[in-house]
């Protein structure tokens, strides 16, 4: 039951109707999810585009656990438990981002990478906030804090998505990541020539 | 007395929501440092773990500091100036590799362990300057400052060493936290063998137990739904290379054994034997170890 993902995610300006947090949120997963989509149907050989796609899912992605983690989980820890285990399974789509970022888009270590992704993606979005966090947020929070919260949430990261200095952090840290995987993957290469002889 | 102090001690640690913050920052640097090293799956994270060993690592690396710098502490008073010094040494060296696999280990906790996993070693790192820069000062043939650096330092280790016991015994951090029980006690039927997708973790009951169901090239395996971690539902993981990993740490467990590949459990899954009857998945717990020809395995006739 995917939805399709509305226009770029860049353009979309804060519109005057207010949204509950949980849905703010939902709809991010789906503008994630339809990233990851396109992600996957962009074949090996247009690595240049599949780069692309993957920056920007990186940037969607950290932009996303950033504001659940500085607004949403604080503003929430008082009506559900599932607050320090969503914190780490955070911990874990940043580690496998990063090693999605590190690997060569051409290559098959890439679509696996991939793969697994989706299924953290998954695991926490769908089958942990969306199945079990929301609807228990919304039957303890009420309306009118889910809608404060909500309104929080899109001026954050409406701001992230505009503002300079989180593009520049975020263009560092990929930046960071893929210049050290070369060092990592050729001293592994070095390791596995070196049995091999 | 002391218990009631140490009591007050440790609530106020744990009710601190001030310290999430910090802790937060100091996991993220981490993770990016571990990310940019690539170590944050495969055999040097299980390595500090204590994966090889089946137990955790850390605490017996504790012991090395507390021991050489106790040892210090004699040394001190009977005037042998350059054991001392050896001794302090020890005790750094072994104070590093417990920093290491400390911090290691205290990444993948939750709420009031961490921040009490957080105290103990920010105090583990003053102490661990303190005797640095004993240490150093002994060198330079300054001993009466050097001792005092060292006398300094031990009560901070002994108030650290306290807060990491209470992570062990209080907060069951390292501790195999998966129930081993007996139910059910024959084969019970969980779900029908063909709503069981290949290579997808399933959630089911069996009886009163939570069980993750998981068909990988064909086989059918059936765990409790409980990592031995901090009890992560393994059955909303996923499968990475023919293991299955717990949604919020990481741990990966092979299928048939249930062993762990590489933390931060360091305790096996515990696995169900599994059979298909009638269409039906039907599981039972394996019976615990025993030695070959023993009576509860002979019972157990019929196993693969």
């Amino acid at each position: 039951m995917r939805v399709k993902p509305q226009a770029p995610t860049r353009v979309r300006r804060a519109p005057a109707e207010h949204k509950t947090a949980t849905r703010v949120l939902t709809e991010h997963h789906e503008v994630i999810r339809g990233l990851l989509g396109k992600l996957k149907e962009t074949p090996p050989s247009e690595p240049h585009r599949r780069r692309a796609l993957t920056d920007e899912l990186f940037d969607e992605l950290r932009m996303h656990e950033l504001i659940e983690e500085e607004i949403f989980y604080p503003a929430m820890r008082d009506v559900t438990t599932g607050i320090a285990a969503a914190w780490s399974e955070h911990r874990h789509l940043s580690d496998q981002l990063a090693a999605l970022v590190r690997a060569d888009p051409r290559s098959e270590r890439f679509d696996r990478e991939l793969g697994v992704l989706h299924d953290v993606l998954e695991s926490h979005a769908r089958l942990d906030e969306e199945q079990e966090m929301f609807p228990e947020v919304e039957r303890f929070a009420g309306e009118e804090r889910l809608v404060e919260v909500g309104d929080r949430l899109r001026a954050r990261l409406e701001s992230l998505r505009s503002s300079r200095r989180a593009r520049a952090i975020l263009r560092l840290q990929r930046t960071l990541l893929r210049r050290t995987a070369g060092l990592t993957t050729g001293r592994r290469a070095g390791r596995a020539r070196r049995r091999a002889r | 007395m002391a218990q009631r102090v140490l009591d007050r001690l440790l609530n106020a640690i744990e009710g601190d929501d001030r310290l999430d913050r910090p802790g937060h920052r100091l996991e993220q640097g981490l993770a990016f440092a571990q990310n940019l090293l690539g170590v944050t799956r495969g055999r040097a994270r299980g390595f500090l773990h204590g994966v090889w060993l089946g137990h955790p690592f850390h605490p017996l690396l504790t012991d090395i500091p507390i021991g050489a710098w106790t040892t210090a502490l004699v040394l001190d008073l009977r005037g042998h100036e350059r054991t001392a010094r050896a001794a302090v040494g020890l005790g750094l060296a072994g104070a590093l590799a417990a920093a290491v696999t400390g911090l290691n280990d205290w990444q993948y906790t939750h709420d009031d362990a961490r921040r009490v996993g957080l105290v103990h070693g920010t105090l583990n790192t003053i102490a661990l300057g303190l005797y640095g820069w004993s240490w150093w000062q002994r060198g330079r043939g300054r001993h009466g400052r050097g001792r005092i650096a060292a006398l300094l330092g031990y009560p901070v280790i002994a108030i650290s060493g306290y807060l990491g016991g209470t992570l062990t015994y209080r907060h069951r951090i390292g501790a195999d936290q998966t129930d081993r029980r007996l139910d059910p006690r024959r084969f019970t039927r969980v779900l029908p063998e063909r709503d069981l997708p290949e290579g997808r973790p399933h959630r089911a009951r069996a009886g009163d137990v939570d069980v993750a169901l998981v068909r990988s090239d064909g086989r059918v395996h059936a765990l409790v739904d409980a990592c031995p971690h901090l009890r992560g539902p393994l059955s909303r993981g996923w499968l990475r290379d023919g293991a299955i990993v717990c949604p919020w740490h990481g741990s990966a467990f092979e299928l048939r054994t249930g062993e762990s590949l590489n933390g931060p459990a360091v305790h096996p899954a515990q696995c169900l034997q599994t059979r298909v009857r009638d269409g039906w998945i039907e599981v039972r717990p394996r019976a615990a170890a025993s030695p070959p020809g023993g009576t509860s395995a002979r019972r157990q006739e019929g196993w693969p």
